[in-house]
């Protein structure tokens, strides 16, 4: 027989049946910083760049503080470089076939595959998550990802014709992230053709990593470049002329002042804000499952942040003795041993609990001891939580778990409802008809049915509401880096001297500009609000001239109430109209479309005195006719179900309205680019409060004399007066769910700024015209997109 | 031995509204396997006290008076000696928790382990008509078993007669007298992890000392999803009543790696108090010499070959 190996301790713990340690060897991490003389860069355009006379910050083990290398800070110049090589990689990468690109994804895949240890200890060592979450699931989940839009890329010319690629991308992404963040946005992009500089925070080698295998597979160095830097370099790399979006995501107020310094540059912006997620606790849940539901949301190194429990006040009781039990047997530790739930985040996150459970407290909650053990965080629970108290609205921070009481489900949509958040939930109920009513009325990104926390990478993920309304995964990850080809490039309408505090704030007063001459009967006059005519609150009028100068009528003079009053019918209006079958909501356009064609001579005439042929008059009517019918048809065939790996069941990809959308239509026109743009917004199920052209306001009003006829009060509300003043007061309305603006590039500029009130959706033409009598800009899937937000509603199943 | 479990009235109430979603619980499974792991000393520590958990079982038709004989030496003398010393757990008296075989086989199985010169309790299985295992189980019972594992009838489940299979259960509780009850759900075959809860919410209601996975012998064994629905019924009839109810799993687990699982899988779901031969328990024949390679490993650093460990 052999030496012994055994030591001391087995009595022990045959007695106490402790776990012990389960070290996982992070030698290869350290290895791999080795190559770099434990001194990291940025890697741009497939090379290691070491900028001289750079400030470096020290990457430490979160956990015993131990210097592992020192990451150079990015300057300016930099991000010019690294945005240089991508736009010149851009012109190679997009120009190749999507199966050329698709190879090369999969050979990144691939790759991963081969070095995936490497990859997994770095980064648990370094973010202090735990390595089992890592290692089975980001790391697979990153392989999967690439596979997944490798096909995409490869079947990009059939299946996205019509579309092109953005150009440069700039992500930016938070102090504490996972690198899978940043793959979910990397590999759409790169899969339809985009070139991608990533900002990463200082001190987060794993991106780098990827960017070095990335890198040296050979034929497309520069197609993700890493830099890491601070901060204040997001503005910087923001606005670079090159960057044609900017993916953020991070904190929302970050993306606020983000959304609010971006207003009329060049980029577009994506957002992705917030962490928190909700989980909804019916009496008829399994509370077992539900409760582990709660782990993998908040207590598992899965989920990024907090969670809002709402617990159902029949189960309350088993609920929180069941809580309490597991909470008391998860286990903290050092990230890259294999047997602890929760790692540790470093000291920042620490400090955010910390001061968020003191506050709670000192408002009336329970939550136990806070703890002052660095740098380790126990899972923590608080519950009595005041529903008025400040710490109720804010964010959940990790790993705190809120639970809060509620009676019914109704109450309990009504309490899901009630924040600013709209990221993720999971609705725990064993009676389907609740569990769907539940999913479909909870105003979030994915709704997950008696789970929480599934990942696909063909389920779109995104939010709504203020966590941003940008998307990753699936169809809707594709298109949020591609643009409607043959369009002009979005190019920079920045004006510096534009004044937000005095756009649009006084409105010119107009005095009687003679008498109304004309043969045609007399136009309608009045706001249509809450489907009648309305006189305005400011009793005032406006003259429409035609196109000779003389006067074609007065239209009503609307202001601030107005708006106010417009906004509040339709929102009176949406929960009936959105629920709707669209069935019933295509056979109303429908209805519609053929009032206009009785009413075809009136409005032909009304268009020939703003100075169009005859001919074209008719046209314009017909089309706009045509228009409403296909809409009609097309909203029947919205939303589709997917099928996912691993799981026995269903995911609906669901359509869902916006909510009250604001329309700002073009001058040019008229009755057509009003029509296109009323037309999907009611389709979708949307209810609207729509500024007509300013010129010629008066067909619009036409056309509400028939909807005053064929619609429900509310469903679309005409605003006529100045353009700018009725902008200002839509696009700074809290309750406005979205906007779109077809006018100048100053009211443009605005009404970007302005959205980071409630970071509602815009869509600015930036003073382009658009040919709205072409089928793709008057209605193409752009339109179609632009008009509905996503919800992914995953559905297990089994007994 | 602890005190039997007396069990209550039937209450159905503790069954009529439970739900228990079969996916979640698939993933729970999934999970507590990567979840928690042992290495080195914690091992081998642990492993032992695997062994100190298992009913070492026979359940052949060809079962006769010489390999049962084997099987009781196996129990008492699980571990080689030398790999105890070694690991200095040579006086802890480790041995199996039971052994397990036919009623027919109970005298010889209690003549052999008088002669070993130990007093490891005796078990017993049956699977026939009502009457016939009651009888079964006195005759047992007066042959020296001192714990009586007996299966349910399934089609009580099936169809929802609660009440039947609680008074099935009642007059099995009467036959053992002062043996112990262990009740086999026979899991694979209630339907669903719902019936799986109700029947073993049943079983201690009516007196059950043990609730049991399957016999071993049915296609679907011990398997974890199973196994936490017991586990969680098993917690909350302690809350409910605050009897403690053990958990023996039988059948499929043959590696060291998997009865760590399940070590560790009752560690989680019901905490420290259950980790003792009282309160759980494997059923198993073939894990045993596993463990004693693993631990050989353990102790040397090197591979066990087939005749360094005695056969069982």
């Amino acid at each position: 027989m052999a030496a012994t190996r055994a030591g001391p301790r087995a009595r022990e713990i045959f007695t106490s049946l402790e776990y012990g340690p389960v070290p996982e060897s992070h030698a290869c991490a350290l290895a791999w910083l080795d190559t770099q003389d434990r001194c990291l860069g940025h890697y741009v355009n497939g090379k290691w760049l070491k900028p001289e006379h750079r400030n470096s910050v020290p990457c430490q083990d979160p956990i015993t503080g131990e210097n592992l290398a020192s990451c150079l800070q990015a300057q300016a110049e930099d991000v010019a470089a690294a945005v240089e090589a991508a736009r010149m990689a851009f012109k190679g990468w997009s120009a190749h076939p999507g199966v050329v690109r698709a190879q090369h994804l999969t050979r990144l895949a691939e790759v991963i595959q081969k070095h995936q240890r490497l990859l997994w200890t770095l980064e648990s060592l370094v973010t202090g998550r735990a390595v089992r979450e890592v290692r089975d699931g980001d790391v697979q989940l990153a392989q999967q990802l690439l596979h997944y839009h490798a096909i995409q890329a490869s079947t990009q010319e059939e299946a996205l014709a019509g579309w092109e690629p953005m150009g440069v991308i700039g992500l930016i992404l938070p102090p504490t992230f996972s690198f899978l963040e940043m793959m979910w946005r990397i590999c759409p992009a790169l899969a339809v053709g985009c070139t991608v500089v990533a900002l990463v925070p200082p001190a987060s080698p794993a991106p780098l990593l990827l960017a070095q295998l990335a890198g040296e597979l050979g034929p497309f160095p520069g197609i993700l470049n890493v830099l890491s830097g601070p901060a204040s370099l997001v503005p910087i790399l923001a606005s670079q002329p090159g960057i044609r979006k900017v993916a953020f995501c991070g904190a929302p107020e970050e993306g606020r002042a983000l959304r609010r310094s971006l207003a009329g540059e060049c980029a577009e912006l994506g957002l992705a804000l917030g962490t928190e997620s909700l989980l909804l606790l019916t009496d008829t849940a399994d509370v077992d499952s539900a409760v582990e539901g709660v782990v993998d949301a908040a207590w598992s190194d899965r989920g990024p942040g907090g969670l809002r429990l709402l617990i159902q006040e029949s189960v309350w009781d088993e609920a929180m003795r069941r809580l309490q039990e597991r909470m008391g047997r998860l286990r903290s530790g050092r990230g890259l041993d294999g047997a602890v739930d929760m790692g540790a985040r470093g000291a920042a996150a620490c400090d955010l609990v910390q001061r968020f459970v003191r506050e709670a407290q000192s408002q009336g909650a329970q939550a136990g001891d806070v703890p002052s053990e660095r740098p380790f965080y126990p899972p923590t629970l608080v519950s009595n939580l005041p529903p008025a108290s400040p710490c109720a609205q804010v964010e959940v921070p990790w790993p705190v778990v809120v639970a809060s009481p509620f009676r019914t489900a109704k109450e309990a949509l009504l309490v899901a409802n009630g924040t600013p958040r709209g990221g993720s939930a999971s609705v725990w109920s064993e009676r389907l008809g609740q569990a769907l009513e539940l999913g479909y009325g909870l105003q979030v990104g994915t709704v997950w049915i008696n789970a929480h926390g599934l990942r696909d990478p063909s389920v779109p993920t995104g939010g709504c509401k203020e966590s941003g309304c940008s998307w990753h995964g699936g169809p809707d990850g594709l298109y949020e880096y591609l643009r409607p080809s043959g369009t002009p490039a979005r190019l920079s309408c920045l004006s510096k001297n534009l004044n937000y505090d005095t756009f649009g704030l006084a409105v010119p007063s107009t005095l009687p500009a003679g008498p109304e001459i004309g043969p045609s009967p007399a136009p309608p006059y009045g706001l249509f609000v809450g489907g009648r005519f309305q006189a305005p609150g400011a009793r005032s009028s406006r003259p429409i001239r035609d196109s000779s100068g003389n006067l074609h009528g007065y239209v009503a003079e609307g202001g601030a109430k107005d708006i106010r009053g417009a906004v509040e019918a339709a929102h009176q209006a949406f929960p009936g109209w959105a629920g709707q079958s669209p069935g019933a909501r295509a056979a109303l356009l429908w209805a519609l479309a053929a009032a206009l064609e009785r009413r075809k001579s009136t409005l032909a005439s009304r268009l020939e005195r703003q100075g169009a042929e005859l001919k074209a008059a008719e046209a314009e009517v017909e089309l706009s006719a045509r228009r409403l019918r296909a809409w009609g048809a097309r909203v029947q065939a919205q939303g589709h179900t997917l099928q996912v790996a691993g799981l026995r069941g269903p995911v609906l990809r669901l359509r869902e309205p916006l909510g009250v959308l604001a329309v700002v239509c073009p001058d040019e026109w008229p009755l057509l680019a009003f029509v296109s743009l009323l037309a999907p917004a009611l389709a979708y199920g949307n209810t609207v409060v729509m500024v007509p052209s300013a010129a010629c306001p008066l067909l619009a009003l036409e056309v509400c004399q028939d909807m005053a006829t064929v619609f429900p009060a509310g469903l679309a509300n005409v605003v006529t007066g100045d353009r700018d003043h009725l902008t200002r007061c839509l696009a700074l309305h809290q309750d406005v769910q979205a906007m779109w603006y077809f006018g100048s590039a100053q009211g443009s500029q605005f009404v970007e700024w302005a959205s980071a009130g409630n970071l509602k959706p815009v869509w600015a033409s930036r003073g382009c015209p658009r040919a709205w009598d072409q089928e793709a800009e008057g209605a193409g899937p752009e339109l179609g997109l632009r008009v509905a937000r996503t919800k992914a509603l995953w559905l297990p199943m089994g007994d | 031995m602890s005190a039997h479990n007396r069990g209550t009235e039937l209450d159905l109430s503790w069954i009529s509204k439970i739900q228990v979603n079969h996916p979640a619980v698939l993933r729970r499974a999934e999970q507590i396997q990567a979840r928690r792991t042992v290495k080195k000393e914690w091992q081998a520590a642990w492993l032992l006290k695997a062994v100190t958990f298992i009913d070492l079982t026979t359940l052949s038709g060809d079962d006769t008076s010489s390999n049962i004989q084997r099987l009781c030496y196996k129990a008492k003398y699980p571990i080689r000696e030398d790999l105890l010393k070694a690991l200095n757990m040579h006086d802890k008296g480790i041995t199996t928790a039971a052994v397990c075989v036919y009623p027919a086989r109970v005298c010889d199985a209690v003549k052999a382990l008088k002669a070993a010169g130990c007093n490891i309790p005796v078990a017993s299985a049956g699977q026939t008509h009502l009457k016939t295992r009651l009888e079964e189980i006195r005759l047992a019972v007066e042959d020296g078993a001192t714990e009586i594992d007996v299966v349910i009838n399934r089609s009580l489940v099936l169809t929802g007669q609660w009440e039947a299979l609680y008074d099935e259960i009642r007059q099995f509780r009467k036959a053992c007298g002062e043996a112990h009850l262990k009740t086999i759900l026979a899991t694979g075959e209630l339907g669903t992890l719902t019936n799986v809860y109700k029947a073993s919410m049943i079983a201690m209601m009516a007196g059950s000392d043990f609730i049991k996975t399957s016999t071993g012998k049915e296609t679907v064994n011990a398997t974890f999803p199973v196994a936490i629905v017991m586990l969680r019924a098993i917690r909350d009839f302690f809350w409910k009543t605050g009897n403690k109810i053990g958990f023996k799993p039988a059948g499929g687990i043959r590696s060291a790696k998997d009865s760590l699982a399940w070590l560790s899988l009752v560690k989680e779901e019901l905490g420290d108090e259950w980790l003792k031969p009282e309160l759980f328990r494997i059923g198993a024949s073939t894990l045993l010499s596993d463990i004693e390679r693993q631990i050989y490993h353990h102790v040397t650093g090197r591979y066990a070959a087939y005749h360094d460990l005695p056969m069982s």
